[in-house]
């Protein structure tokens, strides 16, 4: 029990700090489970991070099955609940406030402040997952490619999930 | 269910194109919202539609909506991962669709990058930010608040420029 009130308190404190969404969160949150709670190894943590991925629905997955891993169904709820709640309550009452701010200056202070911030969550989050989850150059060539592709095509990304799963499944990766 | 690759781009073709439920401003003023404030962004979107037209209650069943499908589907692939994580050609697989999943996070930053070379100044920012967090290895609240101040005050700056 105690195990699933940790879950549930820590998670309710990233929620709020997780500016760029919950992309921004994975390499906390993999510190967290795996290397300071023992909630999982880091395999079974990249693998979780893969299914979320390629399942559909919201990204993140990544939360609900480390919940699901730590204490079964009750834990996948816990965990979705938790990681959504606060933020959640903090927009509801922003958005009004967001949207009467009438001096369109202070609106576009706290977009542009709010953006700068996720871009780099963002960034030096892939940065350290790639560090933790990718072994050996054929894995970071597939990412590299997979960054070089969605920035100058307009396939879809499920595509790029398919060949990731078709390359590994034959052993490249 | 549908939301293959994140949800977003469907809920714009649902919301503003077939139900016309918003119109294509409202839905990016909104969305402009939902991405600033922490948490899930789509989460966030569900609680902004949601309560638009329904107050609390809309917003609860937007986030409830839109949870419970994806959430049962992948608890199935949990218990699948659980009977066939031992194969050789799973793990293969997982490891493909990891690397690219890294690579799709890293290029949702690189494009919001993009936008911002418009005022160079604020790379500033990103780069403290992504200072603190990776090679400090500061907790997330505290990357958070080193880094808005300075966000802030050359957001203004921008604002009143650009």
């Amino acid at each position: 029990m105690s195990i699933l009130l940790s879950l549930f308190l820590k998670l309710s404190a990233f929620s709020l700090v997780a500016f760029g969404g919950v992309s921004a969160l994975l390499p906390v949150l993999l510190n967290l489970a795996v290397n300071q709670e023992h909630w999982i190894d880091l395999q079974t943590f990249s693998d979780y991070f893969a299914i979320a991925q390629a399942a559909p629905g919201p990204n993140f997955m990544t939360v609900t099955l480390l919940g699901w891993h730590i204490y079964g169904v009750i834990g996948a709820f816990v965990a979705t609940f938790a990681i959504a709640w606060p933020s959640s309550i903090l927009i509801y009452y922003l958005q009004r406030f967001i949207l009467g701010i009438k001096d369109p200056h202070k609106k576009q202070s706290i977009q542009y402040a709010a953006a700068a911030l996720a871009i780099g969550l963002v960034l030096s989050s892939a940065w350290e997952i790639a560090l933790q989850i990718n072994h050996g150059v054929a894995a970071y060539a597939l990412t590299l490619a997979t960054i070089a592709f969605t920035l100058f095509t307009r396939w879809h990304p499920l595509y790029f999930i398919a060949l990731g799963a078709v390359l590994g499944l034959f052993g490249f990766i | 269910m549908s939301g293959f690759g994140g949800v977003l781009p469907w809920a714009r073709r649902t919301l503003v194109e077939r139900d016309k439920i918003l119109s294509s401003e409202e839905f990016s003023a909104i969305l402009g919202i939902c991405q600033i404030v922490p948490g899930p962004n789509i989460m966030n979107l569900a609680v902004c539609v949601g309560s638009r037209f329904a107050g609390a209650k809309g917003a609860i069943a937007s986030i409830l909506g839109l949870t419970i499908g994806p959430v049962l589907l992948v608890l199935v692939l949990a218990v699948l991962y659980d009977h066939y994580s031992y194969l050789e050609s799973v793990k293969g697989v997982l490891r493909g669709i990891s690397a690219v999943g890294v690579g799709l996070i890293a290029s949702t930053g690189l494009k919001m990058l993009r936008d911002e070379f418009q005022y160079p100044a604020m790379l500033l920012v990103v780069i403290v930010t992504v200072l603190c967090a990776s090679y400090f290895h500061l907790g997330l609240g505290w990357v958070v608040l080193i880094a808005s101040p300075l966000a802030l005050f050359l957001a203004w700056n921008k604002a009143h420029k650009v």
